[in-house]
């Protein structure tokens, strides 16, 4: 259950770094909360298209087996940890750019 | 299924045109600012392409998962990585951000803050 592993410590940097480092505090602001729940639909999508027509394939012992849409359930971590590190990293490099032209 | 075995092969890419196409409309279409802030992608991207791809080449090596080679495009980037799963850390980030820039015009939320 490797993935798992890795899938869960991805989450649990992202939050790190969005609350502690680049302090961008994306989750306690809804507009990322809104901005996820828009994005994760299509997740499932392409996740069903993807593991529907066996384009991508998950060896067993690699993770928990639960699935939804088709892909391993550790794909809503890996997914959500690259929405919020996404969005995160854009916030503290545009608050930093905006702060240097003040 | 007797499919084209050249179509076959746009199965992943196809993926991917569908999702950076839907950043591109929702750019366009909601004048989200996004364009003059190029440079602020490439960095925010850069980092993430560093993080993700290391997380997937290590994981396609430890075959944790791996790829039909007759659904995708079959040009492999650096460790192996099919040059789908590169253009998927570029793609989906732009299209995260271009979803966020879109909501915020259209939610009015933190209009005071870039």
């Amino acid at each position: 259950m490797i993935y798992s592993d890795i899938a869960l410590d991805a989450v649990l940097i992202a939050v790190l770094l969005d609350l502690f480092l680049l302090r961008s505090q994306m989750v306690t602001r809804g507009l990322f909360w809104l901005s996820y729940g828009l994005i994760l639909p299509f997740q499932l999508l392409t996740n069903w298209w993807l593991t529907s027509k066996l384009i991508v394939m998950y060896t067993p012992a690699s993770i928990i087996g639960r699935r939804l849409a088709g892909a391993p359930i550790e794909d809503l971590l890996f997914g959500f940890s690259m929405i919020l590190l996404t969005l995160s990293l854009w916030d503290f490099f545009s608050q930093r750019a905006l702060s240097k032209i003040d | 299924m007797g499919e084209d075995k050249r179509v076959s092969h746009l199965h992943y890419i196809g993926v991917l045109l569908f999702i950076g196409g839907c950043g591109v409309g929702v750019n366009r279409f909601f004048k989200t600012g996004f364009t003059p802030r190029w440079r602020i992608f490439l960095l925010t991207d850069l980092l993430i392409l560093i993080l993700y791809t290391t997380w997937d080449s290590w994981a396609i090596y430890k075959r944790n998962w791996y790829f039909d080679p007759h659904q995708i495009l079959g040009l492999h980037v650096l460790f192996s990585i099919p040059i789908e799963e590169i253009l998927f850390f570029i793609v989906v980030p732009f299209t995260t951000i271009a979803t966020f820039l879109a909501l915020k015009k259209l939610t009015g939320w933190e209009s005071d803050r870039k």
